[in-house]
């Protein structure tokens, strides 16, 4: 990754959102708050390579394609937003020391649009060493709890729903449909372990307990076998498996577990990105639905294929129109990118109540005053028939969860779990 | 040729000694590090499964499952730490790091806090486990699995070293000992041919010889055999003996 400095970082265009018309002119006073005249620095430490990129260059482009509909038409006061971007690859460490040179170094106004739970976890701490410097975290893509309890909480803000209530909602459903024996296949780390307790928790709720689990490595490729995870959850003859994973794992889970004879519904939680298992499993499988069939995802958005909502249509509208791409930079393997996914619908949602908020904050930006600007929003209309509140003891801004299943060749809202499932 | 045996019998000698010292070195080098390292291991593990279960306390009651599990896949980094899992007061495991899943050789018996277990499970290896009690064991128990093959490897490495220390000692001590043994040879050579010209009685007995002028114990042999084969033929005048006795 190239390093940049504070001055090179800005003046390059950090993340391909300035022009070179629209370079800041920085000035030494204001540079510190991550704040100029013409300029408001966000910091970002993200999946850009490695085999979960897709998750965070989809919600980079959805982010995006808001951020620069609003520089273009003026502004934040008349301030472009910035994104200073470093590629983690999902990676903890690397996930730290780019917080800290975000927060120490770059010295940007607050950090936005983190990717993952094992990622998000590692750097709450540094947020808390830091916190006289009020770096708070908004919008990470990860619905794990540290962040959403003490003593973290008062450092981020979260939109998405929590995999609690995405594995509360799927072990519900399950359960209302008779499918009572429900393993876990999970990534052997800090995000497999909450989606883990979020379906532990669930089934305790119906008295009942997890019947089998099997984890795989973070980083695990489509290419890797499964076999030892679905004959492990194959001895337990469960009747679901929820799967906590990224896509490229959850989609040799998937293949491995049709093949082998595991043919249960595969519920995925939002983070597994739903478009890319997709892509993966049905590229060259001329019978992809035999595997797609069984796929049900929970999401924490509504289906970008939804127009009624008018947030929907303006999504589709400005990702037409800027379609934007990753930082090159930080672009190291190909990545064909989606016109829609539910990735990219985050982000743009992230993004734009994070200009509601900046906005709200006012032209005097300053981070001491940030906390109270957010916990000021109530009933916020996102334009996703939710509306957004935060307050003291409530730093999640929306509660819904989505269900979809595929239907030719692409995700759409789930009618009927009996019909889908028991038919 | 008898100085080619006393040769052989010098070079034997000299592997023998080595092989001796080879040997119980390298036993004791075994026994060394293999009781140091499993003792270090054993108290480097009991240390950080106190550490974890210490600071599991207030996630255990306070937090999610996910902020152990955070804890454990820090401590998991350290070098010689097999595994980690977190079982709570009633044998649930609550965080562990095994892929693709729990082996049946945990379900079956856990290490205790007084006593470390050795296990061998199978696609994982051979570790020693030891564990230690969270809130006093009414909210659970930290199990943490040394990999003992990495003991072994570690002993292997030291070992290896000890034997080609040894095996360069050894075979600078071989060139030493060719090169000492053939300095001695070579006058002993001379010493026998003169021998047996004094025995032929030819002119190499004539008191001018190289050896007879040596001031060691090949000069002074030499100037015993002409004293002998002096005294032995009456041609030859007779003169003192060579050597005076001790």
């Amino acid at each position: 990754m190239r390093i940049l400095t504070r001055r090179s970082a800005l003046l390059s265009g950090m993340g391909g959102l300035l022009g070179p018309q629209a370079r800041p002119s920085i000035k030494a006073d204001t540079r510190a708050s991550g704040v100029t005249d013409s300029s408001i620095v966000l910091g970002v430490s993200s999946a850009f390579s490695g085999p979960s990129r897709g998750l965070g260059i989809e919600l980079y482009r959805g982010a995006m394609s808001y951020f620069q509909h609003v520089n273009q038409t003026g502004g934040i006061a008349g301030r472009e937003v910035v994104l200073k971007c470093y590629d983690d690859g999902y990676q903890p460490t690397l996930s730290v020391q780019n917080t800290m040179r975000l927060v120490l170094e770059d010295q940007v106004f607050a950090l936005f649009g983190y990717v993952g739970t094992p990622t998000v976890t590692r750097v709450l701490p540094v947020l808390k060493k830091f916190q006289d410097r009020q770096a708070f975290l908004f919008f990470p893509f990860t619905g794990a709890q540290p962040q959403r309890e003490p003593p973290y909480d008062e450092f981020a803000f979260n939109l998405r729903a929590s995999y609690r209530q995405e594995t509360a909602g799927l072990v519900d459903n399950l359960v209302a449909i008779g499918k009572n024996r429900i393993a876990v296949f999970y990534q052997a780390d800090a995000y497999g372990r909450s989606g883990w307790a979020g379906a532990r928790r669930a089934m305790m709720q119906h008295g009942k307990r997890i019947v089998g689990e099997a984890t795989y490595r973070r980083g695990t490729q489509f290419t890797s076998s499964m076999r030892a995870q679905v004959e492990i959850l194959k001895k337990q003859n469960p009747d679901a498996v929820i799967c906590v994973g990224s896509y490229a794992a959850c989609a040799a889970f998937l293949r491995d577990a049709v093949d082998l004879g595991l043919r249960v519904p595969l519920a995925n939680l939002s983070f597994v990105g739903s478009e890319n298992l997709l892509k993966l499993i049905s590229e060259g499988n001329e019978h992809s639905e035999r595997y797609s069939g069984l796929l049900v995802n929970s999401q924490v958005v509504p289906s970008y294929e939804d127009l009624s909502m008018p947030t929907v249509r303006e999504y589709r509208r400005l990702m037409a129109i800027y379609a934007p791409e990753p930082p090159p930079e930080l672009l190291k393997e190909d990545y064909t990118p989606f016109r829609q996914s539910f990735g990219s619908l985050e982000g743009f949602l992230n993004a734009k109540l994070m200009v509601e908020i900046l906005r709200r904050a006012g032209k005097d930006l300053d981070r001491t005053n940030l906390e109270s600007t957010v916990l000021s929003i109530k009933n916020f209309d996102m334009g996703i028939g939710e509306r957004v509140s935060f307050g003291p003891d409530r730093r999640q801004g929306l509660q819904g969860i989505y269900y979809t299943v595929v239907e030719a060749g692409r995700f759409v809202p789930l009618e009927s779990w009996e019909d889908r499932f028991l038919t | 040729m008898k100085v080619q045996k006393l040769f052989q019998k010098t070079l034997f000698g000299v592997f023998l000694l080595f092989l001796v010292i080879s040997l119980s070195t390298s036993g004791l080098c075994i026994y060394t590090v293999d009781t140091y390292l499993s003792e270090e291991y054993e108290t480097n593990s009991r240390a950080i499964a106190k550490a974890v279960a210490d600071a599991s306390v207030d996630i255990l009651l306070n937090r999610d499952l996910s902020a152990l599990q955070s804890l454990i896949d820090q401590f998991i980094e350290i070098q010689g730490i097999g595994y980690i899992y977190i079982k709570d007061e009633y044998g649930e495991f609550l965080a562990h790091t095994f892929v693709p899943g729990i082996p049946d050789e945990i379900g079956q018996i856990a290490s205790s806090p007084d006593e470390a277990i050795e296990r061998h499970i199978p696609g994982f290896g051979d570790f020693f486990e030891v564990s230690s009690p969270i809130l006093d064991g009414v909210a659970g128990s930290v199990h943490i699995g040394m990999n003992s093959s990495l003991i072994a490897l570690k002993v292997q490495r030291a070992v290896g070293q000890q034997v080609y220390l040894i095996s360069s000692i050894f075979i600078l001590g071989v060139l030493c000992a060719v090169w000492l043994v053939n300095l001695a040879a070579k006058p002993l050579g001379s010493l026998i041919d003169y021998a047996a010209a004094l025995a032929r009685d030819r002119d190499s007995s004539t008191p001018d010889h190289n050896l007879l002028r040596r001031p060691d114990e090949v000069g002074q042999l030499a100037n015993l055999f002409l004293y002998f084969s002096k005294v032995m033929d009456p041609r030859k005048a007779i003169g003192a003996p060579p050597v005076e006795p001790a």
